[in-house]
């Protein structure tokens, strides 16, 4: 029989167990039920990576939906590194570069990786594919498919690059894309494994940015502790980018770029400049090409990097875009608007009449005509017609610098003319206030008259000179340049549409007569712009030759920056352009031809015109 | 005659003890088999059927040890001690090195672990001897140095394999089992005080993994990708597991391999059945256990004579001990060492063990004492 005292001991011992049960529940409790969520979110953290998959970029298109950008697929060869190791202990970069050997060796082809990319891959990146070759041509993807598709672990994948069809054409207009530099701080957060964006640099790829780029999607992975994928938990695809349609007609580029390449520059001068084409009577850029240029496709990953940086130390600047980016003293291209403010000024008269002798006489200084001969007595026709620097001066003297000062600002110069194309400068338009505080310096009448005729401190864009010429070409309604036209979603819904915007009306009584000087200049035989002149199509525009001294190589050298402005057919203009050369021999000479080619060419009047 | 006795010795077996058991093999089974799964259609070690197979054979041993009246197994104990003592010699000379430690005694394919089988002598030995001391002597000096004796020679083999978490087992069952004899408490705690002095000995004499798993157990993120993995990612289940689990083969934890494989069957058993069946299941099986041990604790109380309750109490304690230990050990309550759980962890030799225990419980109940 058993004595109380063991069954009080037994009572004791149970009293224990029991304790010892209910510290393990009560434990049990608080991980399970209190701390579950920290536990839970350590084995996700553990054992869930996401993948950031890029979106594919949106198309952009010209006005008739010519592609100008893609995307093409790049057949790249690459090795997914976690399925290359079966155990914790092997050494990846040893493993990795025994494969690639084989690899190369099958393939005929040298490996580039380094030991740091191999095992940087490894630590930050393991389940992605690391990419061994980039963009193989055909034959070589043939022989992959051959001769190494079965070997373990590699793969030959497909990945979006963006690609211009065109090449080089329009590509300032059209800009370039390159790898996003720094993960966004969120994303970084979001994303364990960050697949770089393409992003825009310049242009349109970088001002609509945000809607080409599309929405990035994303996959979950289960890993293993050793960093292999083991399965998808996941899946969101990415995005698609909007596509953008421009204003740009490519048929027009064509002819505008084929033009610029054309000009009959003198030997020795280097062909840089631009052109500009807008419909006059909404403001669409149709055409935006400068000189010299470069083919956006280099830009593209696994580019050679020594020709990238060939054109960044380019000195001729290639990549920028001098359409809207460099700015010219305008010289005789800014006479229809100084005319207009001398008869608006009211104290010019159309009928006035200047004795042109080659040169005037201002304070102690002496001003010269272009033509050094003289062009004897001229009125404000003859002055527009032949470009008489002489009657300008005078006039423009007469008619105070604050009106010429006005009238450019009522033209939009002075001020970005709000493209939506990439990024521009202002240009300048001085005024007496402006040069008290730049210069310390009263202003002359010597400046008032190198203003009168474009030069001085005056400078403009070929944009903005565009877009005085389409103002004049309708008869004074300023507006907005704009080249992109509308974006649609990739199924093609409507995100948004660009409508023309008037920015200023310029009401002139005597606008009509600038215009009709306009068409003398091209349709005189002795108008300065008579190489502009097509057959069969009413041209009016006006020459430019501003000279101004540059530094080449530390020296001083006086170059002509050669303009013309024009615009067609005159009753009813359908076009109105800009086109510049840095390096001329004068509106007439250089420019103008140019000009009447794109003209000839857009309207179809090429023959009789150019070669 | 023997025909009544059979019928009464089913009419009067406790079938809760029994089916407490037989639930716990059966969810042994069905987690070693998602223990070891690794997907539709992948290859997985079989190590559930081989479960299985321990329990086939266990309950044949149960059967037996049921039957044969207790009093006349612990007439044999000095016999089953003596083999006990042989086999732990053995292992030690002719054993099969397994990470460092000799604890498995093979034939072929098979394996035993004399240790688990050397606890069980040792209660056995320990009941029978405190059984014949006289009330007086119980409460002596002498009696706890007799019963340390008998313990000592197994518990210094057993330590020597190394296989401290096993050696160790025995200390509570010693004083649990001298407890229960009378031996006077404050006898006892002295004698506990001596065996704490001697601590920084063992210390001197571990090996530096086991040095390792105490300080891990100390502070488990010290080296969490070395030794601490074990212990971090077993608490990982556990937490992940949530109130309701993951669902029966949806745990991560295992099967992606951060349980690692070798020990998510046996030794973290307990960790991929709270991280399928979330608090709901792991306190389940808390609950089966505390069954199982009201039980054992109800069948000594009951038994017929000292040396059932004796034997009993020693069952109860071992059994207990392991639960504490291996469930404490999945969530940080206790270092890692190794110690199975009764009846759930993969592994024969403590499966054969446990069910031979259980036996000997049902042994005592059956032949307990009339009202």
């Amino acid at each position: 029989m058993i004595a109380s005292d063991a069954m009080f001991r037994l009572r004791i011992l149970g009293g224990i167990i029991t304790g010892g049960l209910m510290v393990l529940w009560l434990a049990l409790f608080r991980i399970q039920v209190l701390n579950a969520e920290v536990y839970g979110s350590r084995e996700q953290a553990q054992s869930l990576r996401r993948i950031r998959l890029p979106p594919s970029r949106g198309d952009i298109v010209d006005r008739h939906g010519v592609v100008l950008a893609q995307n093409r697929p790049s057949y790249d060869v690459v090795l997914y590194l976690d399925q290359l190791r079966s155990s914790k202990r092997q050494d990846i970069y040893r493993l990795a570069s025994s494969h690639l050997a084989v690899l190369a060796e099958v393939m005929n082809r040298p490996v580039t990786l380094t030991e740091r990319e191999i095992r940087l891959h490894d630590q930050r990146r393991r389940p992605l594919p690391l990419t061994v070759w980039r963009n193989l041509p055909p034959p070589t993807q043939a022989a992959f498919a051959e001769r190494a598709a079965q070997l373990p672990a590699v793969d030959l994948i497909a990945t979006p690059v963006r690609h211009y069809p065109h090449g080089a054409l329009a590509a300032h207009l059209l800009g370039f894309v390159g790898q996003a530099e720094q993960p966004d701080e969120a994303d970084a957060e979001d994303y364990y494994y960050h697949q770089a964006d393409t992003v825009g640099k310049q242009g349109i790829e970088k001002t609509c940015d945000e809607a080409l780029r599309g929405a990035p999607g994303g996959r979950t992975i289960r890993v293993n502790p050793s960093g292999r994928c083991v399965g998808e938990v996941g899946y969101k695809p990415a995005e698609r980018g909007d596509r953008v349609t421009l204003t740009i007609d490519v048929n027009i580029q064509r002819i505008v770029e084929n033009a610029l390449d054309h000009a009959p520059l003198s030997g020795g001068a280097e062909l840089r400049g631009a052109a500009v084409v807008l419909d006059p009577r909404n403001g669409e850029v149709l055409a935006m090409a400068s000189r010299p240029t470069f083919n956006p496709n280099l830009f593209t990953p696994g580019a050679p990097p020594e020709e990238v940086a060939l054109l960044l130390r380019n000195p001729g600047s290639p990549l920028l875009n001098r359409a809207t980016g460099a700015r010219y003293a305008p010289g005789s291209i800014f006479k229809p608007i100084s005319l207009l403010a001398m008869l608006e000024s009211g104290r010019v008269k159309v009928g006035d009449t200047v004795d042109c002798r080659g040169s005037l006489q201002i304070g102690n200084r002496s001003f010269g005509c272009w033509h050094r001969q003289g062009h004897g007595r001229v009125d404000a026709l003859a002055a527009m017609r032949q470009s008489c620097d002489v009657w300008f001066y005078e006039k423009g003297i007469a008619a105070k610098v604050d009106n010429i000062a006005q009238m450019a600002i009522e033209f939009g110069l002075g001020q970005p003319t709000g493209f939506d194309g990439g990024s521009e400068t202002a240009g300048l338009v001085p005024t007496p206030g402006w040069k008290r505080i730049h210069y310390g310096d009263r202003w002359w009448d010597g400046d008032t008259a190198q203003m009168a005729i474009g030069q001085g401190f005056l400078l403009t864009t070929p944009l903005q000179m565009a877009c005085v010429a389409a103002a004049l070409a309708n008869g004074g309604t300023l507006w907005r340049p704009f080249v992109l036209r509308r974006i649609e979603t990739a199924d093609g819904t409507l995100v948004s549409e660009r409508k023309p915007e008037r920015r200023r009306t310029i009401f002139s009584s005597h606008l009509e007569f600038v215009r009709q000087a306009m068409l003398e200049v091209v349709e005189a035989p002795n108008g300065t712009g008579h190489r502009a002149a097509v057959p069969g199509l009413r041209v009016a525009g006006k020459t430019g030759t501003a000279e101004t001294d540059i530094r080449v190589d530390g020296a001083v050298r006086r170059v002509k920056r050669a303009w013309f402005i024009a615009f067609a057919p005159f009753e009813a203009p359908q076009v109105a352009l800009a086109v510049v050369f840095e390096q001329g021999e004068g509106g007439g000479h250089t420019a103008a031809p140019v000009a009447g080619r794109i003209l000839a060419d857009i309207f179809g009047r090429r023959e009789g015109h150019g070669r | 005659m023997s025909e009544r006795r059979d019928r009464m010795l089913w009419r009067r077996m406790d079938w809760v003890l029994f089916a407490v058991m037989v639930a716990l093999a059966v969810a042994s089974v069905a987690f070693i088999f998602s223990a070891s799964y690794r997907g539709p259609g992948q290859p997985m070690p079989l190590f559930y059927r081989q479960q299985l197979i321990w329990f086939v054979a266990g309950l044949a041993l149960y059967l037996v040890v049921m039957v044969v009246d207790y009093r006349l197994i612990c007439q044999w104990a000095t016999v089953w001690y003596a083999l006990a003592v042989v086999a732990l010699v053995l292992v030690l000379v002719f054993g099969v090195k397994v990470y460092g430690a000799r604890r498995w005694l093979g034939w072929g394919r098979f394996g035993i672990q004399p240790a688990e089988m050397a606890k069980l002598a040792v209660i056995v030995t320990l009941a029978y001897y405190l059984f014949h001391r006289t009330p007086d002597q119980r409460r002596h000096w002498s009696t706890i140095a007799g019963a340390w004796m008998w313990t000592g020679v197994p518990f210094v083999l057993i330590l020597v394999e190394p296989d401290l978490g096993s050696a160790f087992t025995l200390v509570p069952i010693v004083f649990g089992m001298l407890f229960l004899a009378g031996a006077r408490v404050k006898q006892l705690a002295l004698a506990g005080l001596l065996g704490l002095c001697l601590t920084p000995v063992a210390w001197w004499h571990m090996k530096a993994y086991q040095r390792e798993r105490l300080t891990v157990f100390l502070n488990p993120n010290r080296d969490p990708l070395g030794a601490g993995w074990n212990l971090n990612q077993s608490l990982i289940a556990v937490g992940s597991g949530g109130l309701t689990g993951k669902g029966f083969l949806q745990g991560t934890q295992n099967s992606l391999g951060y349980l690692p494989r070798t020990v998510a069957p046996n030794d973290f058993l307990f960790s991929v059945i709270a991280e399928e069946k979330g608090f709901v299941g792991s306190a389940c099986v808390v609950g089966l256990y505390a069954v199982l041990l009201a039980r054992g604790l109800r069948i000594a109380a009951s038994a017929r004579d000292r040396l059932g309750l004796l034997l009993a109490t020693g069952i109860v304690v071992m059994l207990m001990v392991h639960v504490f230990v291996n469930i404490g050990m999945t969530i940080g309550l206790m270092p890692v060492t190794g110690l199975p759980l009764p009846l759930l962890s993969y592994g024969g030799s403590f499966v054969l063990a446990s069910m031979t225990a259980l036996g000997l419980l049902q042994n005592i109940w059956i032949h307990r004492r009339h009202y």
